[in-house]
């Protein structure tokens, strides 16, 4: 079986090297708050040119899987409200960082992603060529149809307002109609200048508005003072006790069967998936632990954690089988295997076998290093977490230059890179998300030759574009989608007023701390009982440094230590509302 | 279209004063690239044996996008329903806009790109850290000096010496690890 075939590749201890790279990358820069897995991949295209196919797509599928590990790290550990998209996910987990439960957190998201990723990556083994099989029956309307789909999935649904998610993915579009059209090789938008003959290229666009665009907004308003880690505490051998593995193994595999069939089709990709799973884990919830939610549950992380890099899995069905990214980071991989001259779509498990199944079986050993490094690691992770700021987005602007200088060795590219980065800067300023550009732009000559392929099949005539059976399957599809996201948007405003209420009723009272209100309740397993409430249980405790030699954080984790230091403070009752203010009043 | 006035939650996204001011001068700009889509558009050859719609059709397409939607963005921030600012781990939402830091920023990368032929890729790199860290409040000066040349030495290494990009080394030209 091919399977086998990709994984005797995937086995030679060079891929093992690189595939290890790779997580680790992706590991690390997920943990950075300001990076994320597409922003790498962009950076790293023009520097991997002289790694063979097999060796750098192997790396992005590592920096890929491992990006989707790192990023629960963060939400769980540090003292920041998040991201809005992914404030359910990180509500838990942070809020049983605080109450000293914040190994037993990682540890299910840990062990429900590898879990979740590796049947995901199952079900992508089997379901991937029957997709792919399918495919190749498909003409250019069916692929204008999917592609309409795929642009108004990522443009209109992923953001807040729909209007600016369409402008960022027409400004991509027009940017992929610069320089010479394919079909015609008539020059377009070029205003004689020779450095846009070929237009603007794909990476420097990426690197421009995900790495320089977020470096400057974020040096606009820098959080200053200092990053505030949640303490780890307790031995990681006793993450999770008995009823953490009892209350956790449900949510994974539910996580896991919303969030790879959400992934496959596109729907939005995985924040849809987790915040699915977060809904029906709350409602499937009794009693007592339904209470919890809010406060720390640990349902409320093993299920999204779990969708979440399920989706990640069915994202790659599309990509790999018709072509076409859901997504930011996918969209990215599109442009990797462009670079490498590697057509995908349909024919990519025929003629491509090989290296098809060399990345999936790459998948299957992402998955196993990634549990076996990231708990011990978490130390590690810890303190990548802690960089100072300046150094970071610093670091950010150097790689940024280096990329952009890498694709053609003109230093013109840097001055254009700039340049979009300023616009990926009010972009960012002005509510417009960046993402739709880069998908727009990346699948906007793609589009437009398949569209042209239609119509002179068709003659000109436009309605041939809705005739064909399955691309009115796939419009009618398209309306429900749109549907369907607009009510479940209504949903998750209101879940997530409903979830911050809970928690300023929870700290008006001044009484319901995590621990009190009955966050993990039951005997104290572990025989650490006492230590961890006491580094970050307290519900009137300041804001301030841990001192060395607290009690609460000395419980030899690799992570204590490591948390350790004037960086950190142990949390407290603070919610996730009002830790903003906390941060202001920090030394 | 009424998705973005219900989405300011919390107390994190205080308007900065002339915030609509520059959303509406975006949105302008985001009409007249379409505009200028149409104009430039114009002049499109489309060969005479052209077979399908030609290579304007497209290009029309996303222009009459562009003025659509930007239209629409100002009708609605007239109507006051302004963008969210994004929001992000390191960001603070209560904070003014600090302009001083993000011109400095720009301008060390525009150095940036003049010093990296005159004076080679790690110099060049090294500058540009050197600044960015710096304009971002890093202190003291020299642990930020000593870390920029640590990493542009780091860089160049791995990626002219090991990885084989063609980075020009500059003054280290002599040095062989150091090239691409």
């Amino acid at each position: 079986m091919s399977l086998l075939e990709g994984f005797a590749v995937a086995a030679q201890p060079m891929y093992l090297l690189f595939a290890l790279g790779g997580v680790l990358v992706g590991t690390a820069v997920g943990v950075l708050p300001g990076i994320g897995p597409a922003m790498t991949v962009a950076l790293l295209m023009p520097l991997t040119y002289s790694l063979e196919p097999t060796a750098a797509i192997i790396v992005f599928a590592g920096i890929y899987y491992g990006g989707m590990y790192g990023g629960s790290t963060t939400s769980i550990l540090l003292n920041t409200p998040g991201e809005s998209s992914s404030i359910v996910t990180a509500l838990e987990g942070n809020r049983m960082a605080k109450a000293g439960r914040g190994a037993a957190a990682l540890a299910t998201a840990a062990v429900g992603s590898f879990i979740a990723g590796t049947i995901a990556t199952v079900l992508l083994s089997f379901v991937a060529p029957y997709v792919a099989a399918f495919a190749v029956q498909i003409g250019p309307v069916e692929y204008v149809a999917l592609m309409v789909v795929a642009f108004l999935t990522v443009g209109a649904l992923l953001g807040s307002s729909v209007l600016r998610g369409l402008a960022s993915l027409a400004l991509g579009l027009f940017i992929a109609t610069m320089g010479f059209d394919s079909l015609t090789a008539q020059q377009r938008y070029t205003f004689g200048s020779p450095f846009l003959a070929d237009g603007i290229d794909v990476v420097l666009v990426a690197v421009a508005l995900f790495a320089v665009g977020e470096a400057l907004y974020v040096a606009s308003r820098l959080r200053h003072g200092p990053i505030k880690v949640i303490p780890v505490t307790g031995g990681w051998t006793k993450w999770m006790r008995k009823e953490d593995w009892r209350r956790s193994w449900r949510p994974w595999l539910r996580g896991t069967a919303i969030g790879f069939p959400v992934g496959t089709i596109p729907a939005g990709g995985a924040d849809v998936a987790t915040f699915l799973s977060y809904a029906s884990e709350r409602k499937l919830a009794k009693g007592a632990r339904k209470k919890q939610f809010g406060k720390g549950a640990i349902e409320g992380v093993a299920g999204p954690e779990a969708a979440n890099n399920a989706a990640a899995a069915g994202v790659l069905v599309p990509l790999l089988t018709l072509g076409i990214p859901t997504t930011a980071t996918a969209a990215m991989l599109l442009v990797a295997f462009q670079r490498y001259q590697i057509p995908v779509g349909p024919q990519l498990f025929e003629n491509d076998s090989a290296l098809v199944w060399a990345l999936i079986a790459s998948l299957y050993v992402g998955n196993l290093m990634l549990l076996v490094l990231n708990l011990p690691l978490v130390g590690i992770w810890v303190k990548i977490l802690q960089i100072p700021r300046p150094y970071l987005y610093a670091g950010i602007l150097v790689f940024a230059a280096l990329g952009a200088f890498s694709v053609n060795f003109t230093p013109i590219d840097v001055i254009i890179l700039l340049i979009l980065g300023i616009l990926g800067f009010f972009m960012r300023r002005f509510g417009y998300p960046v993402a739709p550009m880069v998908v727009g732009l990346i699948l906007g000559p793609i589009f437009e030759n398949q569209l042209r392929r239609s119509l002179a099949i068709s003659q000109g005539d436009p309605v041939a574009l809705v005739s064909s059976p399955i691309a009115a399957v796939i419009y009618v599809v398209l309306i429900i989608i749109f549907v369907l996201s607009f009510w479940m948007r209504k949903r998750q405003s209101a879940l997530e007023a409903e979830t911050t209420d809970d928690l300023e009723d929870d700290v008006d009272d001044g009484t319901g701390t995590p621990r009190a209100s009955g966050a993990p309740g039951g005997p104290d397993a572990d025989g650490t009982s006492g230590t961890a409430p006491a580094a970050s249980g307290d519900p009137v405790e300041p804001v301030e440094p841990v001192e060395p030699g607290d009690p609460g954080a000395a419980a030899g984790v690799p992570g204590a230590k490591s948390a350790h230091g004037p960086d950190t403070v142990s949390g407290g009752a603070h919610s996730g509302a009002s830790s903003t203010k906390n941060r202001k009043e920090g030394p | 279209m009424s998705t973005s006035t219900s989405s300011p939650t919390g107390s994190g996204t205080t308007a900065a004063p002339g915030r609509p001011i520059g959303e509406l001068i975006f949105a302008l700009i985001v009409i007249s690239v379409g505009v200028v889509g149409f104009v430039a558009g114009a002049s499109i050859q489309t060969p005479p044996s052209a077979s399908d719609i030609g290579p304007k059709a497209f290009p029309y397409l996303v222009s009459g996008m562009l003025v659509l939607v930007g239209t629409g963005l100002v009708i609605q921030l007239l109507r006051g329903g302004t963008g969210v600012p994004e929001e992000g781990e390191d960001v603070d939402p209560n904070i003014a806009t600090d302009w001083a830091t993000v011109g400095k920023l720009a301008g060390f990368v525009l150095l940036h790109s003049f010093l990296i032929v005159p004076l080679g890729w790690p110099i060049a790199a090294a500058v540009l850290f050197f600044g960015a860290a710096w304009s971002l409040g890093a202190r003291p000066w020299f642990r930020n000096l000593i870390t920029a040349i640590v990493l542009a030495l780091v860089l160049q290494f791995v990626f002219a010496g090991l990885l084989g990009v063609s980075l020009p080394a500059g003054i280290l030209e002599g040095f062989g690890v150091f090239s691409g």
